[in-house]
């Protein structure tokens, strides 16, 4: 008999839209507990859905870590990280219970034994806590110890869910190295894990980011009549960073900005600007749109003049001196590896043909920004004196991501008096954060509490992941056969490269 | 920043606001909502104290229309039949607060006197934190609001209040006591979530005599689960303190003997506790602020489910 076809919840009524959805009873497993993530993040994320009301009673929480502690030891590490990064007020009674089902479980990846002990930890959370079987692995550890994970899961049997119950498991970017490591990755775990169970996350684009373009792009109508080739001149997407490397020499050296960054973040927001009309907002529909525009980009014929990559150097980032990447910790002295990729993509469907996107990361560069800005074309007849309209630039829209997310228009108004009539660009700012809520959830809330509902998140899907490496791993192959990355000053906009890059087009960067 | 304007007009208010705008560098297109509220001297303080901390999640123009039935002859100027007080930045949570004391022939005028201070094309929505006009729908503040929040149960005589609220009752128009039991519902309804889904033959749902929120659930369980409910009255209760569901197999409950703390039990499982806090006023209009959209379950709940529990 299953009821689960037939059975519909009573009190469940899809016009009531008050009722938040609350976890049903299950456990979360984090690996890599003690890292920087886990501490920041994900532990105080869990707290706080803990006190919004929005996990069972029976949550459990195991972390799996190398370092020799006791479960209290464990839990005293939760409380500090909990206090010192939770959202909303702490709370003893909320701890308490929350507490009551903090498990922890020494050893390493390869370590067998210690996958046996963690899957009796599981069990006895399900025995004492009536977890029911329903479990979430959280795979807070370095890309090349995702294999290793995996097969011991699958070995100690923890990925096999019984009947009713679901096993469930979160990778975090990146994604593979390229084409083929990807397609490897994928291999490994979904002879793991059915695709369904897998959930991609990749935090910098919240579901809430996504849903917002989708709200601005679909919600209303005054942009979609000029979102085309006829009125946009090009796109400029930027993802800016502030900080050098920090501590993440190993994982950085050798993989970079472009296929750290722009594979999976910049890729993705290209893809939700460039798209057409989702049939409707289903997970499916969207990834149909975002595979289409991403299965229509082409990559420029010259590769030398139509892309540009560079490396930081000493210099003072905004009112510190820092070091050159080169001479960070842990990088080889002569590492090619580029901290700032900027790439020209054209997209052959008739919406865009002719409009270049423009796509830019790096790291040590002016401030944190992240944006997408449509450029326009200028209006074909200007019936002014050509002085009046010197100062006149392109309008554009400018979707902010972070931080500060909102929506900035740029176009020209007249300088109010003067004895010459002048025009100047001049801005219109929308911001969320002003608009709406001063305390909205932290993304990795709305992350995790989407894995344990269940949600199909709004993430790319094995497919994108494999376009999008289609679309770099060409670039990456020829900046391979180039020798060292062009310098920049630490706290500058990137390499000289990259604006010639845009002056051969006859553009030039926004500066966010 | 607290500003007195005393025998002032609208136009003058209005103006002293664009002033305090510009010299702190703000801008009114930031709110998102003006919030009317109508009430008396003595609730002012308090509704204007939740009103702020709602202002946290949702920045707006709060406008309290305070009518001065016994206005101080000596302090009025005969041209004048308004009092004001405008409250800015650490005063006014994350927006501006105006509260205009009307008095003579101005008190039967609320709606134009509020009309020029409203924020430009934005919802409007007003609260009557304790006793609500007969029909608020028909009320001169309740008629140009979108939504109509109610609290019948802080008003003087509740019963007779919900009483006139349901004969009047308009979609727009929300009582806060629904609000007070979202978090219940929520619960009660991720506890159905769990397997095994058997039928449910009998409710029955503890707590204070005579209690909104309490009648607002056990109606709604009446019109959704459609089985017998009863009600238990448990002496010195502030809030409700259990719901218990009959099945086959036994009792399916969710306590909250405390304040706080819940327990919830499943027949031959170890009972497990759960933080359930006692939601407050601002937790309530907070999340009315968020969904000013109209609500059917409420509809349904405070027509249907009402008439079948109170039959």
């Amino acid at each position: 008999m299953n009821d689960s076809i037939t059975w519909t919840n009573p009190l469940r009524d899809p016009q009531d839209l008050r009722l938040p959805r609350i976890a049903g009873p299950c456990s979360l497993v984090i690996f890599g507990v003690t890292g920087d993530l886990a501490q920041k993040k994900l532990l105080p994320a869990v707290y706080d859905l803990a006190n919004r009301g929005l996990l069972p009673p029976s949550f459990g929480l195991t972390g799996f870590a190398r370092r020799d502690w006791s479960n209290e030891q464990f839990i005293e590490f939760v409380k500090k990280a909990v206090q010192e990064h939770c959202r909303t007020p702490f709370r003893e009674s909320t701890w308490r219970n929350l507490a009551e089902g903090i498990r922890f479980v020494q050893g390493t990846f390869d370590d067998p034994a210690a996958f046996e002990r963690l899957s009796e930890t599981v069990q006895e959370l399900d025995r004492d806590r009536g977890t029911r079987g329903n479990h979430a692995f959280y795979m807070s550890v370095p890309p090349r110890a995702f294999p290793t994970v995996s097969k011991q899961l699958s070995a100690s049997g923890l990925s096999r869910s019984s009947e009713g119950a679901w096993r469930r498991v979160i990778i975090e970017k990146p994604f593979g190295h390229d084409l083929e490591s990807a397609k490897e990755l994928d291999r490994v775990v979904s002879e793991v894990f059915d695709p369904s169970s897998v959930f991609r996350i990749d935090h910098y684009i919240g579901k809430e980011t996504v849903q917002n373009l989708l709200a601005l792009r679909f919600a209303n109508s005054m942009y979609e009549p000029i979102w085309n080739a006829n009125y946009v001149d090009h796109v400029q997407i930027t993802m800016a960073e502030d900080i050098g490397i920090g501590g993440r020499a190993g994982y950085y050296d050798g993989i970079g900005a472009a296929r750290d960054v722009i594979q999976n973040h910049l890729l993705q927001l290209m893809a939700l600007t460039a798209m057409e009309e989702p049939v409707s907002f289903s997970a499916a529909d969207l990834t149909a749109e975002k595979t289409k525009v991403l299965s229509a980009v082409r990559l420029p014929k010259d590769l030398s003049a139509h892309t540009a990559r560079g490396q930081y150097a000493a210099g003072w980032q905004g009112s510190h001196e820092v070091a050159g990447y080169l001479d960070e910790k842990g990088i080889d002295p002569s590492s090619t590896t580029e901290t700032y990729a900027a790439i020209r993509l054209d997209v052959d469907t008739r919406r865009w043909a002719g409009v270049p996107f423009y796509l830019r990361t790096g790291k040590r560069l002016g401030k944190r920004v992240t944006e997408i800005a449509v450029v326009f074309k200028r209006a074909p007849h200007l019936p002014f004196e050509s002085t009046a309209v010197r100062e006149l630039g392109n309008n554009s829209i400018v979707i902010r991501v972070q931080p500060d997310e909102g929506v900035t228009m740029r176009f020209g108004a007249k300088v109010p008096g003067g004895s010459a009539f002048e025009v100047r660009d001049v801005s219109m700012d929308f911001s969320y954060g002003r608009s709406f809520t001063e305390s909205s959830p932290e993304a990795y809330e709305r992350l995790i509490l989407d894995v344990l509902l269940g949600d199909p998140p709004l993430f790319p899907t094995t497919e994108e992941v494999n376009l999008s490496w289609k679309i770099l791993d060409p670039i990456e192959q020829y900046w391979a056969t180039l020798g060292q990355p062009q310098p920049y000053r630490s706290g500058t906009w990137g390499p000289a490269e990259a604006d010639e890059m845009l002056a051969n087009d006859g553009r030039h960067w926004r500066m966010p | 920043m607290i500003i007195d304007m005393p025998n002032t007009r609208t136009r003058d208010i209005s103006h002293k606001i664009d002033e305090l705008h510009e010299e702190r560098g703000e801008a009114a297109i930031g709110r998102v909502l003006t919030l009317l509220i109508e009430t008396d001297a003595e609730e002012l303080e308090d509704a204007l104290e939740v009103a702020n901390a709602a202002s946290r999640e949702h920045p707006c123009r709060v406008i309290a229309v305070v009518p001065d039935h016994n206005p101080d002859l000596k302090a009025c100027e005969d041209d004048s039949n308004l009092n004001a007080q405008v409250r800015f930045g650490a005063d006014a949570g994350a927006g501006e607060i105006i509260i205009l004391y009307p008095r003579n022939g101005l008190i039967e005028h609320p709606d134009t006197l509020v009309m020029p201070l409203l924020v430009a094309d934005t919802p409007i929505v007003a609260w009557w934190p304790t006793n609500p006009p007969a029909n608020p729908a028909q009320d001169p503040l309740g008629a140009m609001a979108g939504s109509r929040i109610t609290d019948a149960m802080r008003s003087n005589n509740p019963e007779a209040t919900v009483e006139r609220l349901r004969r009047h009752w308009s979609p727009e128009d929300v009582d806060l006591s629904w609000t007070r039991v979202t978090v219940w519902r929520a619960m009660l309804a991720s506890l159905l979530d769990q397997p095994p889904h058997l039928p449910i033959t009998e409710v029955k749902v503890s707590g204070p005599a005579d209690f909104l929120p309490s009648e607002l659930l056990l109606a709604w369980l009446r019109l959704k689960l459609g089985v017998p409910v009863k009600y238990e009255v448990v002496e010195d209760a502030e809030a409700v303190t259990g719901v218990y569901f009959t099945r086959e197999d036994g009792v399916v409950s969710l306590e909250r003997p405390h304040e706080d703390h819940a327990v919830i039990s499943f027949p031959g499982q170890t009972p497990q506790p759960i933080s359930v806090p006692i939601r407050t006023l601002e937790d309530c209009l907070s999340e009315e602020l968020r969904r000013i959209d109209l609500d059917q379950v409420y509809a349904d709940v405070i027509n249907t489910g009402w008439d079948l529990t109170h039959a």
